[in-house]
């Protein structure tokens, strides 16, 4: 059995499984489509991004876009004859890489049914020649940023004089925060330990969530693809010319590694791990920094604090005052300042940064 | 023909290096089209001898734009990005066309953006501001109980810490929106913070406090509480308008003269607290790497800093020698400007300029320098010193102290080498 075969046996087996009998909203597919905004883009002059532009998806040979770094195993999915269509692109975005092993889609998948028809009939929109695929709805071409329709005003009217007014404060607005809301937002933690959920995660568990919801942009070993920061490696290389400021090489607190993940990463689909899951992946950067060196090892709440980074006490208090072009308050000189005629030493076009060079970037990385 | 533009540079979103090395080519070619102003007219003008369309035909009525936008022969006044300065444009930066602007405020839709997670898109109905930590009574607020506080209108600039960030090793990009271009300013209205804190009753134990956003980036920073109870305000207007949604809408945190990344948009939560966070943005970020490779932290406030718009090499000397203005912005994060000096000869004399327009504490100033050029090359530098007395380093100074890898906190002065063609480039001199 040829391994574009096999595929499509794997497809077939999840097809039997996949039913597209429920209603397909395009507008409910706008919303999921924000799971997939961080990649792709679709739309009027949309262009490849991580991932390759969703114009005209429908009917399209699977790695067919000129000039887009498919994974190997898309392209010989491609060669082989696979075309997106409702079938094949709802059985993909179910679970990406259970379909297709190699793919470089880091997306997980989309679990619901529902949220996946939604999804298709809202990138339908964007395939003009999708006509033989339309579902029984053909669904109307949405602008993405459509204008939110107007709110009615939720709260009956009440008459002024018979509305209560709170006790707390100096105007008395707002109301109490309910300590379930509280819980569900406070989710910061400091480099004391304060705010760590309960939980635990070890370097084997941590291996697995990197590889698949980290990799794509951090590299496999925290090296980063592309201008995507660079986690691990860079040690002792502070002074120098080009530092790598990684979280074995920079971070001060392991708190904030902790803490970033659960309230931002995913990149594109944050707050998707579990506690558990942080621990383990912050349990793993703190392997690829050689930070620990035990897969075993288990990072959790009771031990947090047990482990500190190298570079914690190189970090000091804004000085700026003392520095020798602030602290002469003299009078600034207004003629004859400098002696002989301004010369050229460095010019702008002279000093070429080329966008593709690493070598050649700028000293002002912007992450 | 006067109507035409002058053809500038890149007129298309997303500067690409390869546009930038050659904008200063084309830039220099202006001088040629653009000179008509001093010439003596030999012939009648036809645009005046001979009726226009605009003269004889009517145009648009009312409402032909519900939302009034620029003339279209103002199109290419946009913001521009550096492609290759990030990963992805979620999480990036783009520039305000300081060459376009005058006066102090910089319009809605040309202040610079800076996301960590793209914008978020919310609902104001569905706005929630909760008040947790350290206080008698954690409080959630509406935007309609938000606009129920006595409200202040303040007009601040709004500077990242990267600004400038790309010159540290010496001069690399060549017009002002790019070297000087992550800057705003702009007509605030909104709550003083401290009220907002007193309804919820801060506990004497509280020192820091930590905005988040409610963004996907949840972006987060650690406040010190003298700074919140200070001049922090709680926005929703900006120049009069709602906050536009790249800015944050419908409300942000205004932290006056600090570092624009402290400045939450989409504010959803404060919590307070007893010590700092160490949140990503001011640990792995936002700190200042030295030369023997320690790092400062908590650099909040911006320094005293000018930067001279026109000429510049996006916007070159167009009309030969003789009566030329000179003109850029000035602000401090201590206070008001004092005085801006401009350099015609790379600092070896100087003249102080003219300020005008309103002149408030940490808020841009616009400033003049009017003179005869006699068309020969210039060496422009501007120099601001502020209230408190603080001058604008030159960048080699700033290097002495730092070394080229802090990234933050460049506020070194900049110089336009002006040729006799009128064309400007972004130079280093002696």
């Amino acid at each position: 059995m040829s391994k574009s075969l096999k595929l499509f046996a794997a497809i077939g087996l999840i097809l039997a499984s996949t039913s597209l009998a429920q209603a397909q909203d395009a507008d409910a597919g706008a919303k999921v489509f924000k799971k997939c905004k961080a990649c792709h883009a679709v739309g009027d002059g949309a262009r490849n991004r991580v991932g390759p532009h969703l114009n005209s998806v429908f009917g399209r040979k699977a790695a067919s876009i000129e000039g887009f770094k498919y994974s190997k195993a898309m392209s010989v999915a491609g060669s082989g004859g696979l075309v997106w269509n409702d079938e094949t692109l709802a059985a993909f975005l179910t679970k990406p890489r259970k379909m297709m092993k190699g793919t470089k889609m880091a997306f997980s998948g989309l679990k619901k049914e529902k949220d996946r028809a939604n999804l298709l009939a809202f990138l339908k929109s964007f395939s003009p020649d999708a006509a033989s695929a339309a579902a029984p709805e053909t669904p109307k071409k949405q602008e993405i940023a459509a204008a939110p329709a107007p709110t009615e005003p939720k709260a009956k009217p009440v008459a002024a004089k018979d509305a209560p007014i709170p006790e707390h404060g100096v105007f008395h607005l707002g109301r109490a925060a309910l300590v379930e809301e509280v819980k569900a937002w406070d989710i910061d933690i400091r480099p004391d330990g304060q705010g760590l959920p309960t939980g635990r995660g070890t370097v084997a568990q941590g291996e697995p969530i990197y590889t698949e919801n980290c990799a794509v942009c951090h590299g496999d070993f925290g090296e980063g693809t592309g201008r995507w920061p660079i986690l691990a490696g860079g040690q002792n290389t502070l002074t120098d010319e080009r530092p790598e400021k990684t979280i074995g090489s920079y971070w001060p607190y392991l708190s904030t590694v902790y803490d970033y993940i659960r309230r931002a990463m995913p990149f594109g689909d944050a707050r998707s791990l579990s506690d558990d899951d942080v621990y383990a992946v912050t349990a793993y950067l703190l392997f690829l920094n050689d930070i620990v060196t035990d897969e075993e090892f288990e990072l959790s709440n009771e031990n947090f604090n047990n482990t500190r980074l190298p570079n914690e006490a190189n970090f000091f208090a804004d000085n700026r005052k003392e520095e020798p072009q602030n602290t002469a308050r003299s009078e600034p000189c207004m003629t004859d300042c400098k002696p002989g005629k301004a010369e050229v030493t460095m010019r702008a076009r002279v000093l070429d940064v080329t966008p593709d060079s690493k070598e050649g970037e700028g000293a002002g990385a912007i992450e | 023909m006067p109507e035409k533009q002058i053809d500038r540079p890149g007129t298309d979103k997303g500067l690409s290096r390869r546009k930038l090395l050659t904008a200063g080519v084309a830039a220099g070619g202006a001088l040629a089209t653009g000179a008509v102003s001093a010439k003596a007219a030999s012939t009648p003008d036809p645009l005046i001898t001979e009726i226009q369309d605009w003269n004889r035909y009517l145009g648009d009525g009312v409402d032909a734009n519900p939302y009034g936008m620029p003339s279209e022969f103002e199109k290419n006044v946009v913001r521009r990005d550096v492609a290759w300065l990030t990963a992805d444009s979620k999480s990036s930066i783009n520039f305000t066309p300081l060459h376009e602007l005058d006066g102090i405020i910089t319009p809605n839709g040309l202040c610079f953006e800076r996301h960590h997670g793209g914008v978020a898109e919310i609902n104001p109905v569905d706005h929630r501001l909760m008040i947790n930590g350290l206080v008698d009574k954690p409080l959630v607020f509406t935007m309609e109980d938000l606009k129920r506080f006595p409200r202040e209108n303040r007009v601040y600039f709004l500077e990242c810490a990267a600004n400038s960030g790309m010159e540290w090793r010496g001069a690399q990009l060549n017009g002002c929106q790019f070297t000087h271009g992550m800057v705003h300013n702009v007509m605030y209205t909104g709550i003083p913070l401290k009220h907002i804190l007193n309804e919820a009753g801060v506990k004497a134990s509280a020192k820091w406090l930590l905005p988040e956003g409610a963004d996907a980036s949840a972006m987060t920073r650690s406040l010190p509480i003298e700074k919140a109870m200070d001049d922090c305000l709680v926005a929703f207007k900006m120049n009069g308008e709602a906050l536009r949604p790249e800015q944050g809408y419908p409300v942000r945190l205004v932290v006056p003269g600090w570092e624009g990344n402290m400045w939450i948009k989409w504010l959803r939560r404060i919590e307070l607290g007893d010590a700092p966070w160490h949140q990503r943005e001011e640990t792995s970020k936002y700190t200042d790497l030295m030369a023997n490779g320690k790092a400062r932290r908590f650099t909040w406030e911006m320094d005293v800093k000018s930067v001279i718009t026109n000429p510049s090499p996006q916007a070159p000397i167009t009309h030969g020698k003789g009566q030329t203005v000179v003109t850029g912005v000035a602000w401090s994060g201590a206070g008001k400007i004092k005085r801006v000096d401009v350099s015609i000869d790379g600092g070896r004399n100087w003249k102080t300029a003219r300020i005008d327009g309103p002149s408030l504490s940490k808020s841009i100033h616009r400033f003049y320098y009017d003179f005869e050029w006699d068309g020969s090359e210039l060496f422009l530098q501007s120099r601001a010193i502020d209230e408190v007395g603080n001058v604008q380093p030159t960048k080699n100074e700033l290097r002495a102290a730092r070394g080229v890898n802090s990234i933050y906190h460049n506020n070194g002065i900049q110089t336009w080498h002006v040729k006799a063609d009128g064309s400007a480039e972004n130079v280093e001199i002696s």
